[in-house]
């Protein structure tokens, strides 16, 4: 075999100077001849009936096309997971944003006058903000069908609990709060929408799942899944939060009823009120380890809060009941979880999918338990860590693992014994780990996997076809780098193509960390299968065998005899013209060794593969004003196999400035059931000037399920950051923070509070 | 009621009515078809929209379309001179570019920089950049970027 040469390298992505040079054409840059736009009138009131709606003036604007309603849709209710949705409200508005009309008209100057002429008339009715007060009897229904507004229930054991807690040294019980965050990619959902005579519509959406997001939305617009085609332009973003929504399906709506293009896109304001942030939640543990500090049980009680539907808040909530526990050896766990409604904004995946926020809590009762022993935070970790070739106590199978390897590294980076052994006043060191799934059966539940297509043109060019979504992390730019390397050829002679779900294999998109283990392993397969036909031209040619046959640089040749080589091109002209005109076309899939967990037990194994990762944070805290600022950060993650290291660093800089804005800045205020910050000067993110050096360590053990033996970073990247943070600050200052973000003030209250409580 | 500017985009001279309530962004994008420049928010909070105007980097969804009148503007299709700009090329291969969306108006912020102090501080490059946001890279990459391009056209200089 060939050397390994393009996987394992840094390569910018294939199509960066499109992009540096604005020549990209994203989502929200897309027009088309005789292109409408559109507008959405979206509910002031978190909870209220709709006496009447009238749309007579603003359909009489000169310029507007057309005024919709609920009453012009075909009345299904649908949802990704949960039929609770409609296109727009029914008889009633269950948040502030909800979708009540829609306005196509020739410009958006036009379409926004025509808003303001639209009446609705509502009664408004009492509304519930938090999910602990939903969940109290005589709480206002958000869904008349869904009594005490519980939304899902979900609950997991495995082991003796309470026997396991009765017996440990030490127990760790703490309740925390993970709030609402917003996902904040930088360019906000929406679509162009366009339909042919036949009805047929073509959706141009910057979305995760191009292939999936056709099933609801075909049902909602009582079309067959045929009638709903995506193409995935490029696209700024997406963190999780760029999956099902209405933004996109009243452009489909609008383009039905006008027979033309149109335009929707959320502006900044309607995305944050009506986007698809982070679940909150109110997490209960308790946690028990023996005198040498090996966990013997943890018990978890789990409430989240849906908002107004379901998108995929319930299979968050049921992650962050049990996925946190393969990261260590547990043999008695026990969680349940319990799905709320709210009259608030829908919530959804946001990086992490609910593993962040129980990663946060695991590791602050890990920190605690450390303290309470009196025993190294980082050793504790070590001694509990799951290795390689294991079980998990709900049956899923690690093969690689390199979480030791991690700490290990992590903790040499940072100088975490120096640093831990010396207690500097106000400054702190802090570490977490986390653990992660590369694709997850149990979300994708008709099958997992990924497939791809490789065509190699009469002229050599390689055309690489998948059904997953890159929404900036480079995944085309991997996707080439296994499809040159299997092949043999320069990277640059392949082409990652747009999906295009006429053309491309169906793909479940990118969420669950999955991209490159699952899409990576689909166009690995296919890029086999083309090399395989290739080579067997090129055998011919060479007579000589097709298993002797190899391919380095784009030349074949026949093993041991590299001086005697083929071009590349010449053998697709050969093979292309042979076959009269038909392209070499590979195909192949990927079919995970993963099963749907056992729906009582929760057992089975549901990814094929797992990443791992230790992050260690350094904080000063000032004394006067309580403001924490992060001075130094390390995060080693084990990735597998590195495909790109440059992009995986990328992955993980961006990951920690994620989850430092979540942990000191980040926040969605709801005042009497409306967003209170929904912009970027009351809503702050990162800026260049909040993120301290951020130190990435790539640790490769080699994972057997993945393509060229690699596995995901995408979620990893953010899970462990909060709590390495308020573990640090905890360090710093003797404040356990079990709220997140950690706002200044109420971190120097509680440290006036502890001042008080030595001095007296 | 539309009104008449004059102004030079990317060294070519335009002439065009514009509505007085649409923004420098806005004619950039709709009335000439350079996209480059992209809509984040609308507001003057992302920096998405960064042009250079009279040699400064502005947000030009904040400049109401006919304050353009008279100005000379470079957005990121006017960088590159027959290939990519130092810069460009900086931020493509230190991997300063993930999801792209910020990348326009990014470089025209570090290139408006660069202009001003050939030679920033690590510092100098964050707080001038700091009012545009990025949610993919972390900013490590990009900063990276800018501190290798103010040493390669230090370098070509010095050559
Ligand atoms: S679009 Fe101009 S600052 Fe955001
Ligand atoms: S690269 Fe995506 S916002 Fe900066």
């Amino acid at each position: 075999m060939p050397k390994i040469q393009i996987v394992g390298r840094s390569y910018p992505q294939i199509d960066g100077m499109e992009k540096a040079t604005g020549r990209t054409r994203f989502a929200s840059d897309i027009k088309l001849a005789g292109m409408l736009h559109a507008r959405v009138l979206r509910s002031p009131y978190p909870h209220a009936r709709i006496l009447n709606i009238d749309t007579s003036r603003a359909k009489a604007l000169p310029g507007v096309k057309a005024v919709v309603t609920y009453a012009d849709t075909p009345g299904i209710k649908f949802g990704p997971r949960s039929d609770d949705w409609t296109i727009f409200a029914d008889d009633k508005v269950r948040f502030c944003g909800d979708e009540v009309a829609a306005v196509a008209a020739v410009d958006e100057d036009t379409a926004e006058e025509a808003l303001e002429l639209i009446r609705v008339e509502y009664e408004e009715l009492p509304f519930v903000e938090s999910p602990l007060e939903a969940l109290k009897p005589g709480a206002p229904l958000v869904h008349e069908d869904h009594p005490g507004n519980v939304a899902a229930e979900f609950k997991v054991e495995a082991g003796d609990v309470d026997r396991a807690l009765a017996n440990s040294h030490v127990v760790c019980e703490e309740s925390f709060y993970t709030n609402q965050t917003y996902q904040a990619y930088l360019e906000p959902m929406g679509a162009v929408a366009d339909v042919d005579l036949a009805g047929r519509i073509t959706l141009y959406a910057g979305n995760q799942i191009p292939s999936m997001i056709r099933v609801p939305y075909a049902k909602a617009l009582g079309l067959t899944l045929d009638q709903v085609r995506v193409v995935l332009p490029d696209y700024g973003g997406g963190f999780g939060a760029k999956m099902e929504t209405n933004t996109h399906l009243v452009a489909m709506l609008l383009a039905q009823k006008t027979g033309r293009p149109v335009r929707h896109f959320n502006t900044r304001h309607d995305d944050f009120i009506a986007g698809n942030p982070r679940v909150p939640m109110y997490i209960d543990i308790k946690l028990g380890a023996d005198k040498e500090g090996v966990i013997t049980g943890k018990e978890v009680k789990v409430i989240g809060d849906a908002g107004a539907r379901i998108v995929y808040s319930q299979i968050i909530v049921a992650t962050a009941c049990y996925r946190v526990d393969s990261l260590y050896r547990f043999k008695n766990v026990r969680a349940k979880g319990i799905t709320a409604y709210t009259n608030t904004v829908p919530t959804s995946c946001f990086r992490g999918f609910g593993n962040t926020q129980a990663t946060f809590v695991l590791e602050s009762a890990m920190d605690i338990l450390a303290h309470k022993l009196g025993m190294d935070p980082a050793e504790m970790r070590v001694k509990n860590s799951i290795g390689p070739d294991s079980v998990s106590v709900h049956g899923w199978k690690i093969n690689s693992c390199g979480l030791k390897e991690c700490v290990e590294e992590a903790t040499k980076m940072s100088g975490w014994a120096e640093k831990k052994a010396k207690k500097r006043p106000l400054k702190g060191i802090g570490l977490s780990c986390c653990n992660h799934v590369s694709g997850n059966r149990a979300f994708a539940r008709e099958f997992d996997g990924g497939a791809g297509i490789v065509r190699i043109g009469r002229d050599g060019r390689i055309s690489v076809y998948h059904g997953e979504s890159d929404m900036g992390q480079g995944q085309k730019t991997v996707y080439a780098q296994i499809a040159a390397e299997t092949l043999g050829v320069p990277l640059d002679w392949v082409s990652v193509m747009q999906v295009d779900t006429d053309i491309s294999p169906w793909g479940f998109g990118s969420f669950a960390t999955r991209g490159t283990l699952m899409g990576g392993n689909g166009v690995l397969a296919a890029s086999k299968d083309a090399f395989i036909k290739l080579a067997q031209v090129a055998a011919d040619m060479m007579e000589s065998n097709v298993d002797d046959v190899v391919c380095e640089g784009g030349r074949f040749y026949v093993k041991g005899s590299p001086d005697k080589s083929l071009d590349f091109k010449e053998v697709a002209l050969n093979a292309t013209d042979s076959n009269h005109g038909s392209p070499v076309m590979g195909t192949g899939f990927y079919d995970p060794p993963t099963v749907l967990p056992d729906p009582k037990t929760k057992q089975g194994n549901i990814s094929p593969a797992y990443p791992f990762g230790c992050q260690i944070a350094e904080v000063e805290v000032d004394p006067t004003t309580g403001k924490v600022t992060v001075t130094n950060f390390v995060a080693a993650h084990d990735v597998g196999r590195a495909i790109n290291p440059m992009a995986l660093e990328g992955q993980i800089q961006g990951g920690v400035a994620q989850g430092l804005g979540w942990t000191l800045m980040e926040n969605m205020v709801t005042n009497k059931g409306k967003v209170a910050n929904a912009n970027f000067l009351d809503y702050l993110i990162p800026t260049a000037l909040d993120m301290p050096p951020v130190e990435p360590k790539l640790i490769e053990p080699y994972e057997p399920n993945g393509p060229y033996g690699a596995k995901g970073i995408g979620e990893p990247a953010i899970n462990p950051t909060m709590s390495a943070i308020t573990n640090a600050i905890y360090d710093a200052t003797g404040v356990r923070i079990t709220e997140l973000p950690v706002s200044p003030e109420k971190l120097l209250a509680e440290m006036e509070k502890l001042k008080g409580s030595h001095e007296g | 009621m539309k009104i008449p500017i004059e102004f030079v985009v990317n060294g070519e001279p335009q002439a065009l009515f514009v509505k007085p309530n649409h923004t420098l962004l806005d004619v950039l994008r709709d009335d000439l078809g350079l996209l480059g420049a992209k809509k984040g928010c609308g507001e003057g909070k992302c920096g998405t929209c960064t042009v250079i105007m009279d040699g400064k980097p502005v947000n030009s969804c904040l400049i109401l379309a006919p304050r353009a009148d008279g100005s000379d503007i470079i957005t990121v299709e006017g960088l590159a001179d027959g290939e990519p700009h130092p810069m460009q090329k900086a931020f493509v291969e230190q991997g300063a570019v993930q999801c792209g969306f910020c990348t326009p108006g990014m470089i025209m912020t570090a290139c408006a920089l660069l202009d001003e102090k050939s030679d920033p501080s690590e510092e100098e490059i964050r707080l001038a950049l700091s009012g545009n946001l990025c949610r993919c890279t972390g900013y490590a990459k990009i900063v990276e970027a800018v501190q290798v391009c103010a040493q390669r056209i230090q370098q070509d200089k010095g050559a």
